[in-house]
């Protein structure tokens, strides 16, 4: 039937693109991989020699080590803090009423409209004007505040999905509003809080922009390492990082996909 | 008030178990209850009814503390509990969808209020096996509120309320969420529990004929009012409202006029038929007002013989196993049609569809309201 | 005390849905969270406060209240700048949409799990991975020795490098990939919430797909596709190593130049005063486009 022959030939044009576009979002992580086995010194496609050189470089490399260990540092107490931060106050956003509550709550999604040169910048004014040393507290703080709108929106959903009869019928049987909250809401609030924590995580270890405006040589976080190394040098070893980024990366999603749905959490799940 | 007077007045209202005193709650602009006044007694099930929106859940809620009352008081065992917060009423409720804890095992959901009293844990072992006894539920205690079946999850949710010995339990329509026959095995289930543990019992729905079976006493209420108070019986024989009336039962509405009143009784004249009602229900009852009666199904007969109160035209016979229903059009009906209801099955072959008939009517339990026009 | 209720009224009554009707822990839940915005807006303040004080050169102290910041900012060099920021967001926003709804259709619409699956994770793991990687990645794909020309060099259909980096078509390019992965999410989420009722009404009375597609499909996906160009205008607009590793300080975004303002000259009154002026041209940009929008968002359903 003509009408289906139609429908075929759309069919395969649609999947072309898709597989066209995917392949645009995938060219450059290909790419990279490649490269990164290259032997030979020079930032060059194809390699022509395949080695594991670049790898043992990146990992050998003393400021990458100290970016990884700094942003380590970072990024667990800016994601673990604003987990806490954040959790406490989307719980209060979604059950009490108090002065300011709208005020508050644009101001810590604001970071989310607001470019993060912006942030970085005003954060090194500040601790400038304070005459604060730019240490990790600067940057912490600063990665906090980027961090927040994430965490609070993630928790905010998950506090939304909460079926509010559970913590009724613990305080029905007795239990204080501190016994509820440890017993009943935060098991049942479990999984978004994680998923918002790792969310913060990643965001917060990839953070470059602000990191680069509020770190300084003893602090500089990977990216921040990265973006120095490959202004000044051009080989590989940046490619075998990139590649191990994003290994660990996809791994990490494909992870979180399979236990958390990605897909409910990005908000692409189809309702029927 | 002299001591006598006020230890009068408190052993009074210790016989009650829950009390609202002009209670008064407003959500925004919209009154949900009106100042109710109500009493319940110690050891009885008392049903709130009525259709959605008229303020039953909301009472509940009031008396579990998750509302507080914008006026008047409520006790609980004489004691006003307004502002105490629900974790110290000593009440056990059971809701809709039962609320089990998913993360907790059956065993750990209903020992849970016992925890939350600092019981020890051999006290509380014991106690769970034996309200799991009472709700015929052993062997279950280390599953998961989702690998049960929704009889096994109310068995749970009812066996945690219980457990904590509660002032009162309050129960959100529990049955609803139940298929039809476990519905009737569970509503019997749950009155013997009720009624061997004597708790007072606050129960909340909006199925009449579940009242009907299972109440000690009935509270209809309607847009946030209470409007009548009383047993089962009471509430279905002799209903005080108009909305009561059409409410509870399949009531059949036929127009008529007053031929004269005397005393407490007022004569309707339908036809040929003479039914007494009493007068509480009219407004001005005067000779040649114009009244609606409200006749039950069961109170309907298709007869020749006189009086004859109407005619009509049957519209269908529907069999329903024990009964026939039997729609039949008639003009003298508020609403063009009356429902009869015949036991045994031999009335189908009787008459045919589309035969014109003559009714008589029972006035036993018949009601009549002023005619809304 | 920001958080506080007051005394007299101990009950505070929220939706008419029942809720433990006191407020434990309001304090304790509030007070770092506000203490948190407070910080921000501080350190929001100090930018505003800079942008209107006079720059005192080799110092990282400011000067007296001016507006010659701003007045600067008028000049050719900066203004072009601006003008050069706005027309890539645009490009970028454009092509982000052209190219990110097939993928989100895709994404959307396809039965197979599988395969959504690994869209899905195809399409947000480039989020996750962080500026630099991504335009790192992109160096070795559009440089000289990159990529591209090695291939266009050995199929001999070039005889030497075509130069991407340090071009603005290097740039959106590269731009676009990093925004794709937004723009595909939010309109998927759109899509997603499309009755399939609707497309199936459509094909019950007589449309074929492409039909169906303009007129049922797309209409009803409009307020994504607002959300989704808004989102990737603002994103872009942010960017920074992009434009900063591959335009290699010849494209210039203003974000490149709040950098090499604040930190090569350590001129932060001018730094911040490009930071004020880049929010509000972002702002009314946005807000502009909403306003041209917004008779395409009632299309959408609710």
């Amino acid at each position: 039937m003509p009408r289906s022959a139609f429908q075929r030939l759309l069919r395969v044009i649609g999947i072309s693109v898709v597989v066209v576009i995917l392949g645009f979002l995938a060219l450059p992580a290909v790419v990279v991989t490649l490269a990164a086995f290259n032997d030979k010194a020079i930032l060059a496609f194809p390699p022509e020699q395949w080695s594991w050189r670049w790898f043992v470089k990146a990992v050998e490399y003393e400021d990458f080590r100290a970016g990884f260990r700094n942003g380590a540092t970072v990024t667990l107490w800016a994601s673990s803090t604003a987990l806490v931060i954040g959790a406490a106050f989307a719980f209060a956003i979604d059950r009490y009423q108090f002065r300011f509550k709208r005020l508050i709550e644009t101001i810590l999604i604001s970071p989310l409209v607001i470019p993060h040169f912006t942030v970085g910048l005003g954060f090194l004014i500040l601790a400038a004007e304070l005459g604060l040393a730019r240490g990790f507290a600067v940057v912490i703080v600063c990665h906090i505040v980027l961090v927040l709108p994430f965490v609070l929106r993630s928790v905010y959903v998950s506090l939304r999905n909460l079926d509010p009869r559970y913590e009724l019928a613990a305080a029905s049987l007795g239990a204080t509003p501190g016994r509820v909250l440890l017993t009943v809401t935060l098991p049942l609030l479990a999984p978004g809080l994680a998923s918002g924590w790792l969310f913060a995580a990643i965001l917060s270890f990839n953070e470059f922009t602000a990191s680069l405006f509020v770190t300084s040589q003893r602090t500089q976080t990977l990216p921040v390492a990265m973006y120095n190394y490959v202004r000044e040098y051009a080989d590989p070893s940046m490619a075998a990082l990139s590649v191990m980024y994003i290994v660990v990366t996809a791994l990490l999603l494909t992870f979180a996909n399979a236990f958390l749905g990605l897909g409910k959490v990005m908000n692409v799940e189809r309702s029927h | 008030m002299s001591n006598a007077a006020i230890k009068g007045a408190s052993a009074e209202r210790t016989d009650f178990a829950v009390t609202l005193d002009g209670v008064t709650k407003r959500f925004g602009g919209v009154i949900a209850i009106h100042e109710a006044h109500l009493t319940i007694r110690r050891g009885e099930l008392m049903t709130l009814l009525g259709p959605s929106g008229c303020g039953k859940t909301t009472v509940l809620n009031l008396v579990a503390g998750f509302f507080m009352p914008d006026s008047g008081e409520i006790t609980i065992d004489g004691a006003p509990v307004s502002r105490l917060p629900t974790y110290k009423r000593e009440i056990g409720m059971m809701f809709q969808n039962y609320a089990l804890f998913p993360h907790m095992t059956v065993e750990a959901n209903i020992g849970y209020g016992l925890r939350m009293r600092g019981v020890n844990r051999a006290e509380i072992h014991k106690r769970i096996s034996e309200v799991l006894s009472l709700v015929k539920l052993r062997g279950l205690e280390d599953r998961r509120p989702r690998q049960l079946s929704g009889g096994q999850q109310q068995r749970v949710a009812i066996a945690r309320a219980l457990i904590i010995n509660p002032k009162v339990l309050l129960l959100d329509e529990p049955f609803s969420a139940l298929d039809k026959n476990l519905r009737g095995s569970m509503q019997v289930e749950v009155k013997e529990i009720q009624r061997k543990l004597g708790v007072t019992t606050i129960f909340v729905t909006h199925d009449q004929s579940e009242a009907l079976s299972l109440s000690d006493r009935i509270t209809v209420m309607s847009d946030g009012r209470i409007l009548q108070v009383g047993t089962p019986e009471e509430i279905y024989r002799c209903p005080a409202q108009r909305f009561v009336a059409s409410f509870i039962g399949d009531a059949n509405v036929l127009k008529g006029k007053i031929e004269r009143v005397e005393g407490a009784t007022a004569l309707v004249a339908i036809g040929d038929a003479r039914i007494p009602v009493p007068v509480t229900g009219l407004n001005k009852p005067s000779p040649n007002a114009a009244v609606d009666l409200f006749v039950r199904c069961e109170r309907l007969a298709i007869t020749t013989a006189k009086p004859i109160a109407c005619t009509g035209r049957i519209s269908a016979l529907i069999y329903q196993g024990g009964y026939i229903d039997i729609h039949i059009e008639t003009p003298a009906a508020a609403e063009g049609k009356v429902l009869l209801r015949l036991p045994g099955h031999g009335s189908i072959t009787k008459w045919q569809v589309g035969e014109t008939v003559g009714m008589a009517i029972d006035g036993t339990d018949a009601v009549a309201f002023a005619a809304s026009c | 005390m920001t958080a506080a209720v007051s005394q007299s009224r101990p009950f505070v009554y929220l939706e008419p849905s029942p809720v433990v009707t006191q407020q434990p822990f309001l304090r304790v839940f509030v007070t770092p969270a506000t203490l948190c915005a407070f910080g921000f807006a501080v350190a929001m303040i100090a930018v505003l406060q800079y942008s209107v004080r006079a720059y005192i050169p080799g110092s990282l102290e400011a000067g007296g209240f001016t507006l010659s910041n701003f007045v600067a900012l008028l000049k050719p060099l900066y203004a072009r700048v601006f003008l050069d920021t706005v027309w890539i967001c645009f490009l970028t926003a454009f092509f982000t949409l052209i190219v990110g709804y097939p993928l989100a259709y895709a994404l959307v619409f396809t039965p197979n799990v599988a395969i959504k699956s690994f869209v899905l994770v195809t399409v947000v793991t480039p989020l996750f991975l962080g500026e630099v990687v991504r335009t790192y990645s992109w160096i070795i794909v559009l440089g000289n020795n990159g990529f591209i020309n090695s291939t266009l060099l050995k199929l001999g259909l070039i005889d030497s490098p075509v130069q991407f980096m340090f071009t603005k078509f290097g740039v959106v390019t590269a731009l676009v990939h990093v925004t794709l992965p937004v723009m595909v999410i939010m309109l998927a989420a759109a899509l997603s919430h499309i009755d399939r009722d609707y497309q199936k009404a459509a094909e019950s009375l007589g449309a074929g797909p492409i039909r169906t597609f303009i007129t049922v499909t797309l209409p009803l996906s409009a307020p994504g596709i607002v959300a989704g160009v808004t989102t990737a205008f603002a994103w872009t607009f942010s960017a920074f190593a992009t434009p900063q590793l591959i335009g290699g300080g010849r494209v210039n975004m203003v974000s490149n130049l709040v950098y090499q303002l604040g930190f090569a000259s350590f001129n932060f009154p001018f730094a911040a005063a490009l930071c004020v002026a880049g929010l509000a041209l972002t702002f009314i940009t946005l807000w502009l486009f909403r306003w041209i929008a917004r008779p395409l968002e009632r299309m959408g359903p609710h």
